[in-house]
């Protein structure tokens, strides 16, 4: 990391000798990569973003989707596309959260080769059980949990999702065991916690707010420290009994490593002035998430503390992929 | 069941989908769906995906109104690449392929063209109507089905895929065999372990459907006419009979519409890429009710007319579990569902209490859908056909460009176009062999559905196989299966199943 700030730092020198980069940028459309599928939460993110983007500054912004393998396909083709400010990446929490922890080989580092612009926003999970299961609160679930160990299955969007880790480190947490069973995506677990083919969930909470506010299944908690302004009455893993337990889904603005610095700064307080503006707030609570808006700086730490914090978590459930 | 309700809710629907602004959308979406779902390659998901932006900025009806009808637009201009030039646009067309691309060859794409789009207007009306009317308690259909019925109801599919070829049997196994081969590279759900990957980071998602379609029946297809000499070809197309259906063909299409307008809005509501399995599945019904069934795979338009229905009544009703619940059914409702979160609005059972002239609006605007489709379609009909006559020196070239371009916007990638390109050259050497591209889709489609919930199943009955034979719907469709693989095999001993040597194969 420190080597390529300092090579950016010599890049930006020699730059700076004819003119300086930020006061020219930008001089052509900006092409914000998201590495997964249009109208996802990623996408409208990028979009708003980028919306502002245009509005603020006239020059274009595009937003290209080049999904799968769990985000790693856009992001390694952002890792290696031209540091000029040019090409951005609108991440999430799997990428540069989960994944340098669970596969063992990556086509790209998720901090060497990747400079912090801001953190965008945060997204709460919730737990949510069918409402068959005869728990009303987590108290009664982890009671629940140890009289029926490894009885109880749980659902995930997918194996190493981070609705499946925040699985995992729940049950580390609570000292509980249960049954994963895996889907491809938010829609699969959802049908079938609201059949009851599986007893609960650990996911994205914009997807079940509605679900949970028309009585079809019971949420026990949030995943966040603070309570979520979207649907106050759900508690909080630490208020439910589980200290210390957080796990956010959240999304952020990268540049490639060796972006000149100035660029990286101009974009970072550009996209904290966006997001405090008040339709991208609300069009963003709208989506259930909560705007944050960062220093390039702030955001590094959180991308270096969030691998730290999974990779603990995927070595003690044991979930790493070969 | 309150009829003067559901009567006042159909009255505020069409209230709002007949407003001058909401018309246009309405049909601004049908034409831009059609012209764009037109391209050899581009399917409803890569279509709606393509044209989401242009709604972000409208007002919510609208915008899911154009959507909606950009969604019909697309599926309807699969169809149309079908019949035409052999190129299912989606899963669900391939079917259309086997009868309707030879009945363009026989000069009869205008009679296949315009029983695709009466069927599909027909199919449509009733899905609407059934939305209307039972939307929320069929809903809960869905419920009832969890990963053992799937695996299940996959079964029932793959032994219905056989019927499917009309060659031999053992070559129709055979590419099934490929097909769920085929299926089972990518990352494992299970585990989240990548199979039969080599490494290479695009293959870890699987092999895309429109590679292998495209490859298998857009450039086998295109190579292995290069082997024959021009002027056969020409005279064989040259010679269009008619553009509007015959009354023979008009009475020969009426069961099988009504058919499968009933297997697809059924399978419909199901969650999961089942509208295939309902294409399929009027096919093979229709050829097991023919008087003679050797007239499918040259030509029945009995074939075009039962699954065309089949695949539009369940994308009629694919909108129900999304409307009524939240839950999308498929990669084209997963779309709607992230255009209805950019609109501000959160799907799921609110939907249809909070903001009523938004769900019967849209309801009555699938109706008026249909009917712009037919109204767009009949008079393009003509047009269509006018590209058969395009040179084959001209044309080739024309839709290898379009199969690379719609290849390469599935993920902006070149990977798929190379994927497209390896399948081509296997195409070609399938149809050389006599080996129907068709059962191997199916194959490819369905074995990972069913591998995913076999293992679901197994996980949630902690390694029970029981379970599918306890629960009822289960039971039942293995039954089904069952007696559908006797139908299938029986035959073979009393005797040999007639191998079709068709004349030009």
């Amino acid at each position: 990391m420190k080597r390529s700030v300092n090579f950016a730092w010599g890049l930006y020198a020699i730059a700076a000798v004819t003119a300086n980069a930020a006061d020219v940028y930008p001089a052509k459309p900006i092409r914000i990569v998201v590495a997964y599928t249009p109208a996802g939460t990623t996408d409208i993110l990028a979009r708003a973003i980028g919306q502002k983007l245009t509005e603020a500054w006239g020059q274009p912004v595009i937003v290209d989707n080049r999904p799968g393998a769990n985000g790693n396909i856009g992001t390694e083709y952002a890792a290696k596309a031209t540091p000029d400010g040019y090409t951005l990446l609108m991440t999430t929490a799997a990428p540069h959260g989960v994944n340098p922890g669970l596969y063992r080989k990556l086509g790209f580092d998720a901090v060497k080769d990747f400079a912090g612009i801001s953190l965008v926003a945060t997204v709460p999970n919730v737990l949510v059980v069918n409402n068959n299961m005869p728990v009303k609160d987590v108290k009664e679930l982890i009671a629940y949990l140890r009289a029926n160990p490894g009885k109880v299955n749980f659902g995930s969007p997918g194996y190493g999702s981070t609705g499946h880790m925040s699985t995992e480190l729940f049950m580390s947490m609570a000292g509980v065991k249960m049954n994963h069973v895996p889907y491809k995506g938010d829609a699969g677990v959802l049908a079938d916690v609201m059949a009851g083919q599986i007893s609960l969930s650990f996911s994205n909470m914009p997807a079940y707010t509605p679900q949970i506010k028309a009585g079809r299944v019971r949420a026990l908690a949030v995943s966040t420290s603070k309570r979520s302004p979207a649907a106050a009455e759900i508690p909080t893993m630490a208020e439910a009994g589980v200290q210390g337990y957080v796990a956010v889904a959240w999304f952020g603005l990268l540049a490639p490593a060796n972006t000149p610095r100035d660029i990286v700064n101009k974009l970072s307080a550009e996209t904290a002035r966006i997001l405090k503006m008040p339709d991208v707030h609300s069009r963003l609570s709208d989506l259930g998430a909560e705007p944050v808006g960062s220093t390039p700086a702030e955001f590094d730490a959180h991308i270096k503390a969030e691998i730290v914090k999974w990779a603990k978590v995927i070595k003690d459930a044991n979930v790493e992929l070969q | 069941m309150d009829l003067s309700a559901v009567f006042s809710n159909l009255i505020l629907g069409f209230t709002v989908a007949m407003s001058a602004q909401n018309l246009m959308y309405c049909f601004i979406g049908c034409l831009l769906g059609t012209l764009i779902g037109v391209l050899p390659g581009i399917g409803p998901v890569a279509t709606i995906a393509m044209l989401l932006p242009i709604t972000f900025n409208l007002p919510p009806i609208p915008a899911l109104i154009m959507l909606a009808g950009i969604y019909y637009g697309a599926s309807y201009g699969g169809s149309t690449t079908a019949i035409l030039v052999n190129l299912p646009g989606e899963s669900s067309s391939v079917v259309t392929c086997i009868d309707g691309y030879q009945m363009g060859r026989q000069g009869r794409a205008g009679p296949a063209l315009a029983i695709a789009a009466l069927g599909s207007f027909f199919a449509g009306c009733v899905g609407t109507v059934l939305i209307a009317l039972f939307g929320p308690p069929l809903a809960e259909l869905a419920f009832e089905f969890g990963a053992a019925e799937y695996f299940s109801m996959m079964v029932l599919g793959l032994i219905a895929a056989v019927v499917l070829a009309s060659g031999s049997l053992i070559k129709a196994i055979g590419m099934i065999v490929i097909g769920l081969l085929g299926g089972i590279v990518g990352t494992d759900v299970n585990s989240g372990i990548a199979r039969y990957s080599f490494g290479v980071s695009e293959l870890s998602d699987g092999i895309g459907f429109v590679s292998v379609a495209m490859g298998m029946f857009g450039f086998g297809e295109i190579i292995s006419n290069l082997g024959q000499t021009s002027e056969t070809k020409n005279v064989e197309v040259s010679k269009v009979t008619s553009l509007m259906p015959s009354w023979e063909d008009v009475k020969a299409s009426i069961g099988p519409i009504m058919r499968g307008t009933a297997l697809g809005t059924v399978f419909g509501i199901l969650p999961g890429s089942h509208t295939v399995i309902a294409s399929f599945s009027s096919y093979t019904l229709e050829k097991k009710l023919a008087k003679d069934p050797t007239r499918f795979g040259k030509g029945a338009i009995e074939g075009v007319a039962g699954p065309e229905s089949a695949n539009n009544a369940s994308a009629q009703t694919c909108f129900i579990p999304l409307l009524t619940l939240g839950i999308p059914t498929g990669a084209v409702m997963a779309l709607m569902v992230g255009a209805m979160t950019i609109q501000g609005i959160a799907p799921g059972p609110q939907v249809m209490t909070q903001k009523p002239d938004l769900f019967w609006g849209m309801i009555a605007s699938m109706w008026i859908g249909n009917l712009m489709l037919v109204i767009l379609n009949l008079p393009l009909i003509g047009m269509w056909v006018q590209f058969l006559k395009i040179p084959y020196r001209v044309l080739y070239p024309s839709i290898l460009l379009f199969i690379a371009i719609g290849a390469y916007s599935i993920n902006n990638s070149p990977f798929e176009v190379y994927m497209a390109a390896l399948f081509g050259f296997f195409g070609y050497y399938a149809s050389k062999w006599g080996c129907e591209a068709a059962p191997l889709i199916l194959g490819f489609v369905l074995g990972p559905l069913m591998e995913e919930n076999l293992r679901r199943a197994m996980l949630i009955s902690r390694g029970d196989p029981s379970v599918f034979f306890t629960r009822p719907i289960s039971l039942g469709m293995l039954l089904v299966s069952f007696a559908l693989l006797l139908m299938v095999v029986l035959p073979q001993f009393q005797k040999k199943r007639e191998i079709l040597e068709v004349a030009d194969d």
